[in-house]
């Protein structure tokens, strides 16, 4: 793993500017290291020479480098202030550009984004989920702690050499040879102690898991009565467990041990060198205690490097698994406009979506003619996606919105009267010019946070009127009636503070509203996916009423439908079934 | 309730489960104070060997000088080493001993605790959370112990020379030591109090847009929800920056403390040495020693947020602990008058309110019965309340001999052996047993696919599971205990309709044979009319909008309500209509 990822700097403007002012901090800071130690060799070289010689210095003899001293203190402190204050503001901007672009890439990837290696939908999609909440956090120590080190030791440390040469080239030799050999020692321990920390982190995972896996089965434990035994086995684990990092962390610890080392026993080596020669004459007591004081400053951000790495290993694993994300390709998108939909008729041809995981093509092998309503008042039409669970209805409706491309067949949709000659493959449809006509439905429709009427107009301009008449038709104005607060209920994210039934009386008003006056013209075709799912009896004549409401509006209706009743309403009846990949099918896909 | 705890403050209640054996910690102070002393040492001993060197004496005496400066800088890499092996004894000691008292306070004490543990990933943050607690070990007092040792130290060191230097630095390692770290944990928790709420939005609002996107796209609402997002991030970023502030004032007292201790070192020490108070070589170590000090206190600022993190951690750790003085003596199980099971006016509940009330029911060796109604409307609570793991909020609930067993819809499957799970309900199960009752579930065919037969580990480690096969081999479990009253939850829950109608006329059967009774609660109907009785639940229609407390509505055999109540007839109709389109 590269130290600093390139694609960080080229994904987030915030990196790069935070990267740019923290170099020049760095120069900053290594300018301020510089004159710190001269300060100090200035004044406290002519003081021990003076007071060595009997006659000892005032204050007011080296009164100008002490005054660069006193500066030197509030440039170092304003230094480390900005350095800290503007790394914790870069963080978050950060966190904050590469959460929006996974996000939005996330959602552009469509319903199911295809299926790449060690990565399975659901697992996924809950990682993605963890990345853009929590997981991208990561960064923060990473750009906060490691990095500003990782650029001081390319900045800071080969300056302080070059001062060094210029002191006293001896001690700068010293410095030129021992500085690679602590990377290189830590490569070397860290090569010869890999595979036995990797095998031991597998058995400190193994025996967190049993620990965990005992934690989770209490209740299952104590509505048996046998809670009592497993403790002795919990403690005999974190037993084992202990002993086992106690394994890892005496060879990784190892590494951390080179570091030190190497780098205080060059401290000290220089020490030594400069004393025997400054008794020899070959240098003199300024320069000897400017290169003693510079001497820790040298080998100070590589150890800092070290001490950080973890920060380092976390908060670039999170960038690359952001980074994984974005560079999934994106969908093709067709850039044809869309035909204007009532009155045409759409024909499915043999369409078929594998079911990756399942092994399934559902649908599959679906062909049909759906003449679609005319729009205007007693031209709409109910049409019916039947089949049993499974089968691939909602994958079909998926299809029929343009999220998803089928895997086998085409989607046609032959504009009004052109008698089938224009014809247009839904797959070569700008989606931005088909959705506007759709007004969809899912399983488990997103409700925005805010006021009930808030969620139901979602930022349409709805007169109260059209408010009540919607409604009215679906069974809210009895829920909103009920309710202490009215339409000024607050209802949470995803619609907590509602029950199942109220959720879909409030999606089917907001659905009935889609279009509505101050909207543009309605869409002319409904999805409406599993609407009688959880629901009781007046529920479903909520559905059915506003299903009808639709067609006497012109409109064309789609129902994924189970139940009787909506069947019973259809005008057309799709039914939709599942077919089994053969073993030499799954392989070759 | 928890008012005791917030006296003591959570980390003292917590820290007790550590088990910390002081020793080991001063073993371990003992050692990174011996390795930061060796850093100071080789500091000072370089000082006075460069300030003695310029007055040009003869070698031999600097020999001493020489050989300390390598003995410190060799020194100080190996005992860091041994420092920070020993601390992570101590860390790892305490992390295992919390693990195990965790475990036996949550088994001993009230059960409401462990049924909560089940929701959402509260059972992931208290594996985090234990080692949060067990990092304030060598994140917040071993280092804390250290700095406050090799401080004093240093300041001893420098004002056995110059007492006026030692106390100034005593100053400046109490600016780095004491108030740095006090603003470092300040900027955390102004960080964490103003940041919350935006923080909450900026995961709802990306959770939604993950979630709903697509739905986001087609309605044309993408590009308004995503520049919430970014509103909202925006917030979090300000949110932060207080305690960016904050935190940098605590970095720029970390920076500059440091070059104040050795100019006032200076200060004092140059007019010392013209007073005849201090040797020009004594002021080289006065004023150098500082440099390496405070590398001491540089740990501090992040051992502050520590200590809070992990205080964060205790509290949490604390809600799931029982009170000390409620620790359970079980009441012992009153008897029923006659059969094996009796409820008389129980309200079902948890500790703020009550979901199922007024339930009255008897049951005997053999009994069927059935508890019907839509998903939430309590009859899970109900099940918990009969099984006596959650006391009833009135009424009484009496058990005969045997017990009654509560079959959890998502109860856990070990990471061991099928047989070993079985074993949990009871040891002595035999393999014959084990084959008896996985074939008596209809799982013989999956066993025998099984490699390893019995012997096959399950869980995150063996062999997959399927939503269907697992919640059947928890009824066969179920089968295998000596309760004499099952209390089964959804049974047919994950199950196609034919082996879900199947499963729950086994668990009938079952009763029937062992004179055992079973109380099934299932949402699904079409199955319930192997039960000699069914309690249909909900709230009553007559009650008002806001009232949520579910009642019996109605109740009898399958049969007997299908004539008699318009719903339960309707909703086991719509099961059928569900059910009639052929798969293709």
């Amino acid at each position: 793993m590269r130290p600093l990822d390139p694609r960080l700097l080229r994904r987030a403007r915030a990196a790069r500017r935070y990267v740019a002012l923290t170099a020049a901090l760095g120069v900053a800071a290594a300018g301020i290291v510089v004159v710190q130690a001269f300060a100090i060799a200035h004044t406290l070289g002519p003081a021990v020479t003076a007071g060595s010689a009997g006659t000892p210095l005032a204050l007011a003899d080296v009164a100008p480098w002490l005054g660069v001293l006193v500066a030197a203190l509030a440039v170092r402190a304003a230094v480390a202030w900005a350095q800290e204050r503007w790394a914790q503001k870069a963080a978050a901007d950060v966190v904050a550009e590469l959460r929006e672009q996974v996000v939005a890439h996330t959602v552009a990837l469509g319903p199911r984004p295809a299926v790449t290696e060690g990565d399975e939908g659901a697992e996924g999609a809950a990682a993605t989920a963890t990345l853009a909440t929590r997981g991208l956090d990561d960064l923060a120590p990473y750009l906060v702690r490691y990095l500003p080190q990782l650029l001081l030791t390319a900045i800071l440390t080969p300056a302080l050499v070059l001062v060094v040469l210029g002191l006293d080239w001896v001690s700068a030799v010293i410095c030129v040879v021992t500085l690679p050999l602590v990377p290189l020692f830590m490569w070397l321990v860290g090569v010869m102690t890999a595979g036995a920390s990797e095998r031991r982190l597998r058995t400190i995972e193994r025996l967190g898991a049993q620990v965990l896996d005992l934690l989770a089965g209490l209740p299952t434990l104590r509505a048996f009565g046998r809670e009592i035994g497993p403790g002795a086995r919990v403690r005999a684990l974190g037993d084992a467990s202990r002993r086992a990092t106690m394994g890892t962390l005496r060879i990784a610890f190892l590494s951390g041990m080179v570091l030190e080392l190497l780098t205080t026993l060059s401290v000290a080596i220089v020490a030594v060198g400069v004393g025997l020669r400054l008794v020899e004459g070959m240098i003199a007591l300024v320069p000897a205690i400017a290169v003693l004081v510079l001497a820790p400053e040298v080998y100070l951000p590589l150890r800092r490097v070290g001490a950080e790495f973890h920060a380092s290993t976390d908060g670039l694993a999170a960038a690359d698994r952001a980074f994984a994300v974005l560079e999934r390709p994106l969908p093709t998108t067709g850039t044809l406009t869309a035909p204007s939909l009532p009155g045409a008729t759409l024909v499915l041809d043999g369409v078929g979506v594998r079911a990756g995981d399942r092994g399934l093509t559902a649908p599959a092998g679906l062909t049909t003619r759906v003449p679609l309503g005319t729009g205007s008042p007693g031209g709409g039409r109910v049409v019916a996606l039947r089949g049993p669970s499974g089968a691939g209805k909602t994958t079909t409706a998926l299809v029929l919105l343009g999220l998803l491309r089928p895997d086998e067949g085409r989607v046609l949709v032959e504009p009004a009267g052109t008698g089938g000659t224009a014809v247009v493959d839904l797959a070569d449809v700008d989606p931005a010019t088909w959705w506007p006509q759709v007004t969809w439905v899912p399983q488990r429709p997103a409700l925005t946070p805010g006021s009930l009427r808030d969620v139901v107009t979602d930022g349409r301009a709805v007169g109260d009127d059209a408010l009540a008449a919607a409604a009215r038709t679906t069974g809210l104005d009895e829920v909103v009636a009920g309710l202490p607060q009215g339409w000024a209920t607050p209802v949470g994210l995803g619609g907590t503070g509602l029950s199942v039934g109220q959720r879909q009386r409030v999606a089917l008003t907001a659905a009935l509203l889609d279009g509505g006056p101050g909207d543009g013209a309605p869409p002319p075709v409904v999805l409406l996916d599993e609407p009688t799912a959880h629901l009781d009896a007046r529920g479903e004549q909520v559905v059915l009423d506003t299903v009808r409401a639709w067609r006497d509006a012109g409109r064309t209706v789609f129902v994924v439908a189970h139940r009787a009743s909506l069947l019973a309403l259809a005008d057309q009846v799709v039914d939709v079934r599942s077919r089994a990949v053969g073993p030499a099918e799954a392989v070759a896909s | 309730m928890r008012a005791g705890a917030r006296r003591t403050g959570p980390l003292r209640r917590v820290l007790p489960m550590l088990e910390v054996r002081w020793s080991r910690v001063a073993r371990a102070v003992a050692l990174g104070t011996l390795a930061l002393g060796f850093s100071v040492g080789l500091s000072a001993t370089a000082a006075w060997l460069i300030a003695r060197a310029s007055q040009m004496p003869p070698v031999l005496q600097l020999s001493v000088a020489t050989v300390g400066v390598r003995a410190f800088g060799t020194g100080r890499g190996v005992l860091r080493y041994l420092e920070r092996l020993a601390s992570h004894d101590v860390a790892l000691r305490g992390m295992a001993a919390l693990r195990a008292n965790l475990y036996d306070a949550l088994a001993r004490g009230p059960v409401t605790r462990v049924v909560a543990l089940r929701r959402g990933d509260l059972l992931a943050r208290v594996g985090a959370d234990v080692d949060a607690v067990g990092d304030v070990v060598v994140r917040a007092l071993i280092p804390a112990g250290v700095a406050a040792c090799v401080g004093l130290g240093s300041v001893v060191l420098v004002g056995a020379f110059l007492p006026a230097a030692g106390l100034t630095l005593l100053g400046c390692l109490l600016l780095t030591g004491v108030l740095a770290p006090w603003l470092a944990s300040r900027a955390a928790a102004s960080v964490e109090r103003q940041g919350a709420a935006a923080r909450a939005e900026v995961t709802g609002r990306s959770l939604e847009l993950l979630e709903e996107g697509q739905q986001l796209r087609v309605g044309g609402r993408l590009d308004d929800r995503l520049a919430a997002l970014r509103a909202a991030d925006a917030r979090l970023t300000r949110s932060t920056d207080d305690g960016a502030r904050i935190s940098g004032t605590s970095a720029a007292i970390d920076a500059g403390a440091q070059t104040l201790a050795v100019l006032c070192s200076l200060l004092l020490g140059i007019p010392a040495v013209a007073a005849g108070t201090l040797a020009p070589v004594e002021l080289a170590v006065v004023v150098l020693t500082p440099l390496a000090v405070f590398e001491a206190t540089s740990t501090l600022p992040a051992a502050a947020v520590q200590l809070r993190r992990s205080r964060e951690a205790a509290r949490r750790l604390v809600a799931l602990l029982p009170d000390d003085d409620a620790a359970v003596p079980r009441p012992a199980p009153r008897r029923p008058a006659d059969g094996l099971l009796e409820l008389a006016a129980v309200d079902a509940g948890w500790d703020d309110r009550t979901v199922v009330a007024g339930v009255d029911l008897t049951l005997r060796a053999g009994s069927v019965v059935a508890l019907a109604g839509p998903s939430g409307v309590g009859k899970t609570t109900l099940l918990l309340t009969t099984a006596g793991l959650v006391p009833p909020r009135a009424g009484s609930v009496r058990v005969g001999e045997g017990g009654a067993l509560f079959v959890a819809e998502d109860g856990h499957v070990f990471g061991t052996t099928v047989l070993e799970n079985l074993r949990v309900a009871r040891p002595d199960v035999t393999e014959d047993d084990a084959r008896g009752a996985l074939a008596a579930v209809g799982l013989d065919d999956w066993l025998g696919a099984l490699p390893g037969g019995l012997d096959a580990m399950l869980g995150p480690d063996g062999a997959d599971v399927s939503g269907g096969e697992r919640r059947r081999l928890l009824v066969a479990r179920a089968l295998l205990s000596p309760a004499r009253v099952l209390l089964v939850d959804e049974p047919a829950e994950h199950l196609d309709a034919a082996t879900a109608d199947a499963l729950v006329a086994t668990l009938a059967g079952h009763a029937q044979a062992t004179g055992r009774a079973v109380v099934v609660a299932s949402h699904r109907l079409t199955p319930l009319a192997v039960a000699d009785e069914v309690l249909l639940l909900g709230v009553a229609p007559g009650a008002g909008a806001g009232a949520r407390t579910a009642g019996v509505v109605a109740r009898g055999p399958h049969a007997h309500l299908l004539r008699h109540d318009a719903g339960y007839a309707w909703a086991a109709a719509q099961e059928h209509a569900e059910t009639s389109p052929s798969p293709g």
